[in-house]
């Protein structure tokens, strides 16, 4: 009994926190988005869930919820020539992978005794099960893509594996540095790693050289995983209708939304564990529990980011975004390493010389290799060969 | 006991997902039952304390074998993957006798040690352990593998390049 009681308390705050976050996000997003477009967003929907919601419309944040109400009650259509069961286990498959990674996050709750971590597997290859399990969302995009049969949906469907399965490879290798440098694949130990240090974000590794350029491409990268603007050509609205799921309504859509925000948490979540010190913060001596604070804080950082670029930036070609990955990220994250193993050798000794040289030639070797990626990738301009019909 | 009924959950996907995958005559349907198999294997090898080697299972076999497969659909069959088409062979008695074979050579290690002994030492299987194993005794071959994969990619840009075509010569229709 009490390992059902366990397994209890380690998943429901889970499956209740996160999704009323989504819901949360939701409301957030279509805000932002509007202040950055020079609209209000909506503000109509008010605590009694009534239009003009009475004196209490607070800023339209009973929004999710009608929208949540509305999915519910549309009509499921699926098309004829569809694969009805494809069709059906698409977007459940989709919310699976998401809300299993999210186990692997370090989250200490304090109801668990002592603070033991409530990670339904304490894990010593987090890590890598993280990436493995996220990996899974590919197949749910080409599943719902290829059973709507639908040539929208298929042509999303295939350039959602092109690209996940291109973005995979330099969001491995830059959490590879993390890993190296804390000798751990455990997400705990990463996290406690970083802790401590001088103004609490001393040790993080979002303020060392290597740290800084895995960071960003972990979360470039990140955003092409989620399908997040400015990489979300699997559902480019002006080209592919809604791409994978142009056949979807009704709950079956809600779904995918919920699987698609759910992802987006847990990859901020390992960011905020690899690069921004998982749950550290201050005030943590006095009450613990407020790691758990901090930690949703600083994924809400990364995702008003998301937000803020969604808002601002247009939608990459399919070129532009195979050779970002290949030709520009790749490289970048490879040598990444190798400055990180250099920077791991130098630093044993304590001494503050050798640590201040060695970020200095970390940083030089860096920025001289965006650069020359940059210049070696640069469009080459030809004059125009035109033909005409002859 | 939760481990039984895991083990035996698990298996019986495993099962399922294989015959599935053979007996499915569409074939992204089939892939996709492999992929499920895939996944039941990796949740057995959970149940083995094998940890490190669950992940490689879902990452190798579900993202990248599995995803190499669809792609291979999706580039050589028609798209809509509803081939109707099935291999008949008339080598199934030879097909039999392989699989019974190598069904007995896996069970030759249990056979050997039987009556299996008292207590098992207990494993500790860690991802550093195996970390600090390859890199010690097995960095050799490690590194051939490496070499090896490098080859194999090298091979297949060289084969997707084609005839390099001398200048002014015309790419064949």
């Amino acid at each position: 009994m009490s390992l059902v009681l366990d397994i209890l308390i380690a998943t429901v705050p889970l499956l209740v926190i996160f999704p009323t976050l989504f819901a949360f996000t939701t409301w957030l997003e279509r805000k932002a988005l509007a202040r950055i477009q020079n609209r209000v967003g909506p503000d109509k929907v008010g605590v009694p869930l009534t239009r003009y919601g009475g004196r209490f419309s607070l800023f339209g944040l009973g929004q999710p919820m009608a929208d949540g109400i509305k999915m519910l009650f549309k009509e499921n259509i699926v098309p004829r020539d569809a694969d009805r069961l494809f069709h059906l286990l698409a977007p459940i498959l989709a919310l699976i992978p998401a809300m299993l990674v999210l186990c692997f996050l370090p989250l200490e709750f304090p109801w668990t005794d002592s603070l033991k971590p409530v990670q339904a597997f304490l894990l010593d290859g987090a890590v890598i099960f993280f990436f493995a399990i996220t990996g899974l969302n590919t197949l749910a995009v080409f599943m719902a893509g290829w059973a709507s049969r639908n040539k929208y949906s298929l042509l999303g469907g295939m350039r959602a594996i092109a690209q996940m399965v291109s973005y995979e490879i330099p969001l491995v290798l830059s959490a590879v540095v993390v890993v190296m440098m804390v000798g751990d694949l455990n997400a705990k130990e990463i996290a406690d790693f970083q802790t401590g240090g001088k103004w609490i974000v001393g040790n993080w590794f979002l303020f060392t050289p290597w740290g800084l350029a895995a960071f960003v491409i972990f979360f470039i990268a990140s955003l092409a995983e989620t399908n997040r603007s400015p990489f979300d050509l699997p559902e480019a609205e002006s080209e592919l209708v809604a791409g994978y799921f142009t056949e979807y309504s009704g709950f079956k859509f809600a779904l995918f939304f919920l699987g698609e925000y759910i992802a987006m948490f847990a990859i901020s979540g390992l960011a905020v564990t690899l690069f921004l010190g998982g749950g550290a913060g201050p005030g943590l001596d006095a009450a613990p529990w407020l790691s758990v604070v901090w930690f949703i804080a600083k994924i809400f950082v990364l995702i008003g980011v998301m937000i803020w670029l969604r808002g601002t930036l247009p939608r990459l070609r399919v070129d532009q975004l195979m050779g970002f990955a290949w030709k520009f990220l790749l490289p970048l994250s490879i040598l990444n390493i190798l400055v990180a193993g250099f920077a791991w050798h130098a630093t044993q000794q304590d001494s503050k010389t050798i640590t201040v040289v060695t970020w200095v030639i970390s940083l030089a070797v860096l920025y001289m290799t965006a650069k020359g990626l940059n210049q070696l990738n640069r469009a080459k301009v030809r004059p125009r060969n035109y033909r005409y019909a002859e | 006991m939760t481990e039984q009924i895991a083990f035996w959950i698990l298996s019986a996907v495993a099962v399922l997902g294989a015959l599935v995958a053979v007996r499915k005559r569409n074939l992204v349907h089939g892939v996709f039952a492999l992929m499920l198999f895939f996944a039941a294997l990796s949740g057995l090898f959970l149940l083995l304390l094998a940890e490190f080697i669950a992940a490689v299972q879902i990452l190798v076999y579900i993202g990248a074998v599995g995803i190499l497969l669809l792609f291979a659909i999706m580039l050589t069959e028609r798209v809509t993957g509803d081939d109707d088409r099935r291999i008949t062979s008339r080598g199934w008695f030879c097909g039999v006798v392989v699989a019974v074979a190598v069904f007995f050579v896996l069970l030759l290690p249990p056979i050997q040690q039987w009556p299996a002994p008292e207590t098992v030492p207990t494993p500790e299987p860690s991802v550093e352990k195996l970390g600090q194993r390859l890199m010690n005794p097995y960095v050799v071959t490690l590194e051939v593998l490496a070499l090896l994969l490098t080859a194999a990619l090298i091979g297949a840009v060289t084969a997707a390049q084609g005839k390099r075509l001398a200048k002014g010569e015309e790419p064949p229709e």
